[in-house]
């Protein structure tokens, strides 16, 4: 397609105009992370810290809970993916190759958990972990995050599954494979940009998670890092070279994966968004 | 022995969990909103207590604000730079890439970002707006009654408009491109081309978006609650955020509850309102 140059200039301008407004805050939050404290309240701000240091990254490691919040956060989105992966596995082929009475029901009340104002339920979700005795416990955080990974992993993964050819298993069956041998020798391994995209969409949804873990974390045990970077910020003096290098720790394992995998990604979001 | 249907038996693990976790929260909240912390029946007073409360016309005045602003520039943001994204020019796939960034950084850094970027005395904001002169002293943008709501709002756009560009995206690609060349023998310019050929067809993406991202702004607590927690003199307190403070700081269970099963009818009554008129409408105009 042909553009004329006054087009083509538009088309620049507003493309580094997009890459500017979606870069910069990140950019800002790294090089605040390295600046002295002294330098952070300076009048007019630097736009390149005079004397990189990580003391920032220092006082984060090494004098708060931090990382102890980290690996309750990791311990956390590891068990809620691994959890969600298999029961979305199941509950998907299930939905995917068989008919059963109340199927259609069973699905949309899947879906309707995506639809579900989680804020309405924070009330007597702590009332059933109380019961349960699992408030400020991992186990009861990752069962709790089952309500926002299970239903768009089940419906993804439910897609995916009836893309693969019935032949295949078929085949297979007739040559004396079980059910299961079917699902994890043949139906899985071709699934996997499917598979792929559900462990980083449950890993990222959790890792970020705010509210629930508000809720029902209350202990500094199994705080998660987003309760913790919160608590940073709301304290009276706020320490901002600190708060800075304590979000650049928190946004590195989810920029790592997605970087790595944003094609599959994108592409397994796709998939479950259009065929569903 | 009547055995189970074997698909039944595959879901069966999934469902029972989402029972547990969604079904029963959701009937258990019925019972709290009509009961007293000592579980006995009080009625419909929890109710009135609730709507006898100042905050909650407030609060819900604020959620309408704060779900109508994302909403209209999230979808105007998001669908403008995925036709921008759609364009073929040297360096296409590394402003694709660098613009998931804001959908990928987790909303708790976002929000402590842009709070040091709003900052009223060091904030990066106010001195790039001070230099050619825009405003004349600093802003107090979070504390300031007039900014603190449209700046939350920038912020939840910033995070979400991504969203909206990578599924447009995905349904601008999916367009037939004779479409195009039959338009541009019929001589059509750029906008006639968005006008009456990429917007008609990426509706149904637009429309699903849409739902998502309404829901997701009705549930949002994150990025105002980390900032503001619903402060200055409440201008930012919105109904979730009004629902977690009554239950977890006040402990008043059961009108959280009652605010709870309000919160959760409107929501719906939105959503559905929203799938009966404007999703159908597409339909009807194919």
């Amino acid at each position: 397609m042909r553009v004329s140059l006054p087009g083509r200039l538009a088309l620049y301008a507003s493309a580094g105009l997009l890459m500017a407004v979606c870069l910069f805050p990140f950019l800002w939050m790294v090089v605040s992370s390295v600046k002295e404290l002294r330098e952070l309240y300076t009048i007019p701000p630097t736009w390149v810290p005079r004397n990189p240091t990580l003391s920032n990254y220092a006082t984060v490691l090494f004098s708060s809970n931090i990382p102890r919040y980290f690996l309750n956060s990791l311990v956390i989105s590891l068990g809620a993916t691994a959890l969600s992966l298999a029961l979305a596995i199941f509950a998907s082929y299930g939905f995917a190759r068989f008919s059963f009475r109340g199927k259609a029901a069973a699905q949309s009340f899947v879906l309707v958990g995506q639809l579900l104002p989680t804020a309405a339920i924070i009330v007597p979700l702590f009332v059933t972990l109380r019961w349960l005795d699992l408030v400020s416990t991992y186990l009861g955080l990752i069962l709790v995050y089952m309500i926002i990974t299970l239903p768009l992993s089940v419906w993804m993964l439910t897609s995916y599954f009836r893309a693969i050819p019935v032949e295949l298993e078929e085949a297979a069956i007739i040559d004396g494979a079980s059910r299961m041998g079917v699902l994890f020798r043949i139906t899985l391994p071709l699934s996997l940009p499917g598979l792929v995209a559900v462990t980083i969409y449950a890993f990222v949804t959790t890792w970020n998670e705010f509210i629930f873990a508000l809720c029902f974390a209350t202990d500094s045990s199994v705080k998660t890092l987003p309760i913790g970077l919160a608590e940073f910020t709301t304290e009276f003096n706020t320490d901002w070279g600190a708060v800075m290098a304590a979000s650049v720790i928190m946004t590195l394992p989810v920029a790592l994966l997605f970087l790595s995998m944003q094609r599959l990604f994108i592409g397994g979001l796709m998939a479950g968004a259009t065929k569903g | 022995m009547r055995r189970l249907p074997t698909g039944l038996v595959f879901a069966l693990p999934a469902l029972i969990v989402l029972l547990m976790l969604i079904a029963y929260p959701v009937a258990y909240t019925g019972v709290l909103s009509v009961t007293d912390p000592s579980g006995a029946y009080t009625g419909l007073k929890n109710y009135q207590d609730v709507l006898s409360s100042r905050l909650t016309p407030r609060a819900f005045v604020n959620t309408l604000w704060w779900v109508g602003g994302s909403i209209v520039f999230q979808v105007s943001l998001g669908t403008a730079a995925a036709i921008l994204l759609n364009q073929e020019f040297p360096g296409r796939g590394v402003v694709r890439a660098v613009s998931v960034i804001p959908w990928v950084v987790p909303g708790i850094v976002a929000a402590t970002t842009w709070a040091w970027m709003f900052h009223t005395e060091f904030g990066i904001i106010n001195y790039m707006l001070a230099g050619p002169g825009l405003i004349s002293e600093p802003v107090g943008w979070l504390t300031n009654p007039d900014t603190v709501m449209p700046a939350m709002i920038a912020i939840n756009v910033w995070k979400l408009f991504p969203f909206v560009s990578i599924m447009v995206l995905a349904g601008l690609q999916s367009i037939p491109k004779d479409l195009y060349e039959a338009a541009r023998v019929d001589g059509a310019t750029f906008w006639d081309e968005t006008r009456y050929i990429t917007l008609p067809q990426v509706r149904p993406v637009l429309m699903a978006v849409t739902l998502l991202l309404v829901i997701w702004a009705l549930n949002h607590v994150t990025t105002i609650y980390a900032i503001t927690k619903g402060g200055p003199a409440n201008l930012t307190l919105i109904t979730p955020i009004q629902i977690f403070r009554l239950g977890f700081e006040s402990f008043q269970f059961n009108q959280a509850a009652a605010l709870s099963v309000m919160f959760f009818l409107v929501a719906m009554v939105i959503v559905a309102l929203y799938i009966r008129f404007l999703a159908s409408g597409g339909e009807t105009a194919r």
